[in-house]
């Protein structure tokens, strides 16, 4: 039997679908445990970053972050924070999956925050404070919603890699869309393994699609001039490139 | 020139600012009085703490020294979102909010100061006439409007909630210059409306003189040159600076600040339609005229060469010619030159509602420009 027969023959064996470790279920805990590091690694990076962009200083440990955080594989945190949760008396599983998708979640918000808000042209800050916004006004609307596109950003690659790497606790005892992947390997189950597979690709994708969606959401300006420019080019109508603040009326 | 005490909008004593690290103080010990109700320009070359003045007087940088009143009470006495709201900031970048519309933009500082939905609406509707923009914008992003409607937004947001003064750094330098003649004159027409105080940045002495009811020049280290109405600096320039600084041209330039209504004007040699023309050509051989004005009573209809008022019955019989430079009273007095010298009579007929004043040559604009020289 070729693959993706053996893959379909186990998808549409019901048996596979329910039960503690059915195919509902392990979807379940990987998307928990995701949205759950999503979460932490957001309340941790987010404030510190906005603070910092807000005052405009330490870009250098912005960057030395996200630095750090690309150089270091998610595996070895994960390996790393096996004995650790042990030594803790934590357990397996959960735990020890937890802790490194957190880690791996910080430098993408973080950075992406930091830059969005350091970002925000000076000349509107000015102009902000010029107007009579206190400190904390500039900050919340002024400085965040116009970094809002560049935040939601970090938390989609953040999100991506946590679904991605998610998948490796399985190494660990965490019973989730990984398990189907080393379960599928040790059986020589080729049905299981094409299974986790898919559905990790499928999850990581789904997350992408979210998090573009809500990019949209939280940026109705831009959206508004995409389409504007939509509309000139479906005009065909050959134009200059537009400068803001610098064409005449 | 004094200013009488109720009527200072803004007052400097002593100002001192020296920035971290810089060897020369950016602004040293100034004074400076700004009136009420008045445009007041301040110029000079880069450096020359022109800006720092201006940031100063909304604390976005604060004094090493001395002290500034804003109607009557010390800026630093007061805290800094107060005294702001008070006071409408205009910068050369514009800065408007990218992700709030064009309305939304326009009512912060009245949200800011707490008014309710309607009276908010009702004087955004307002400013949007004010500074002549189109309603239907409002719902736009700033990023859909060009430089000079965006600049538009940025004086309507300035005014929102009505603030007594108004700051503006270099408003301006970043549009093109025919949209900024425009904006000049659209800022001129608004404060025959609104009537506030208004302090304007530039590095450009023409808008300086253009817009101001009174020039502050500064020289480096935000020593004040010289101050006044810009008549006064350009027909006695207090040094060399000031004298190079307002640049060659200064006659043109004092003439773009009198009006036709300010010279006297040559009645010029006209003659009624209905004349005989041996009567026209008399008076035109008397005088040593090669043309002469045609007029039906208060109507100018035009010239016509002695060559050809010979050859006819009555002087209107002649070919007309048109006068080429057609000015009003209120007409700019350089603007008027500029008609003369393109016209082949080498004078502008005045007229004011369709009658016609008088004529103006070159000699009555350079003797109205020598008396006030003295």
């Amino acid at each position: 039997m070729d693959a993706l027969g053996e893959l379909w023959e186990y998808l549409s064996t019901e048996a596979n679908w329910w039960g503690a470790q059915g195919i509902a279920h392990r979807t379940w805990a990987h998307v928990r445990i995701s949205v759950l590091a999503l979460a932490i690694a957001a309340v941790v990076a987010v404030p510190p970053a906005v603070v910092l962009g807000h005052v405009r200083r330490g870009g250098l440990f912005a960057v030395s972050l996200v630095n750090i955080g690309r150089a270091v594989p998610s595996f070895a945190v994960l390996v790393l924070a096996f004995p650790v949760a042990i030594q803790l008396g934590l357990g397996l599983g959960f735990w020890p999956t937890l802790v490194p998708l957190v880690l791996l979640g910080i430098p993408p918000i973080f950075t992406n925050t930091y830059t969005g808000v350091r970002g925000v042209d000076p000349s509107v800050v000015e102009s902000a404070k010029g107007m009579g916004l206190t400190s904390g006004q500039v900050l919340r609307q002024v400085e965040v919603p116009i970094a809002a596109p560049l935040i939601v950003t970090g938390l989609r690659v953040s999100a991506v890699q946590i679904v991605a790497t998610a998948t490796l606790g399985a190494l660990i005892g965490f019973s989730a869309l990984g398990s189907f992947i080393t379960e599928g390997l040790a059986q020589f189950d080729d049905g299981k393994l094409l299974t986790g597979g898919l559905l990790v690709a499928l999850l990581a994708v789904a997350t992408e699609l979210a998090f573009s969606l809500l990019e949209r959401k939280v940026t109705p300006w831009t959206q508004r001039r995409r389409r504007w420019s939509l509309r000139t080019l479906l005009a065909s109508t050959p134009m200059a490139p537009r400068v803001p603040g610098r064409t005449t009326p | 020139m004094s200013i009488t005490e109720g009527d200072v909008a803004i007052r400097l004593r002593g100002v001192e600012k020296r920035f971290a690290g810089a060897t020369q103080p950016a602004v040293t010990s100034l004074d400076l009085e700004i009136p009420r109700g008045q445009i007041v320009t301040f110029v000079g070359p880069s450096g020359c703490g022109k800006t720092t003045t201006l940031k100063m007087i909304n604390r976005l940088i604060e004094p090493t020294a001395g002290s500034i009143e804003v109607l009557g009470r010390n800026v630093g006495s007061m805290k800094k979102p107060e005294l702001r709201r008070q006071i409408g900031y205009v910068i050369q970048q514009i800065g408007l909010f990218p992700h709030r519309t064009i309305a939304a933009n326009i009512a912060t500082v009245p949200k800011l100061v707490g008014w309710d939905k309607r009276r908010v609406a009702e004087r955004v509707d307002e400013l949007v006439e004010l500074v002549g923009l189109d309603r239907e914008m409002l719902q736009r992003y700033p990023s859909e409007l060009s430089g000079g409607q965006q600049q538009r937004v940025g004086v309507a947001r300035a005014l929102a909630a009505d603030p007594p003064i108004l700051l503006m750094d270099e408003p301006y330098s970043a549009v093109d210059p025919i949209v900024r003649g425009r904006l000049q004159d659209e800022l001129l027409a608004l404060q025959r409306r609104v009537n506030k105080t208004i302090v304007v940045v530039t590095h450009d002495i023409d808008e300086a003189i253009k817009l101001g009811d009174r020039v502050v020049l500064f020289e480096v280290g935000g020593v004040v040159a010289q101050q006044g109405p810009p008549g006064d600096l350009l027909a006695a320039p207090a040094s060399p600076f000031v004298e190079e600084f307002l640049g060659r041209e200064r006659g043109l330039k004092r003439l773009s600040l009198l009006t036709v209504a300010d010279a006297d004007l040559t009645t010029g040699w006209t003659v009624e339609a209905a004349t005989p023309s041996s009567e026209a050509v008399e008076v035109m051989r008397a005088n040593g005229l090669e043309w002469i004005a045609v007029r039906d009573d208060n109507r100018l209809l035009g010239w016509v060469w002695l060559d050809d008022v010979a050859a006819v019955t009555r002087a209107g019989d002649a070919p007309l010619h048109e006068f080429r430079a057609h000015v009003t009273p209120s007409t700019p007095l350089r603007e008027a030159l500029d008609g003369i010298v393109t016209s082949q009579t080498r004078v502008a007929v005045v007229i004011d509602e369709g009658r016609y004043l008088g004529m103006l040559t070159i000699a009555d604009i350079s003797e109205s420009v020598g008396r006030g020289t003295g």
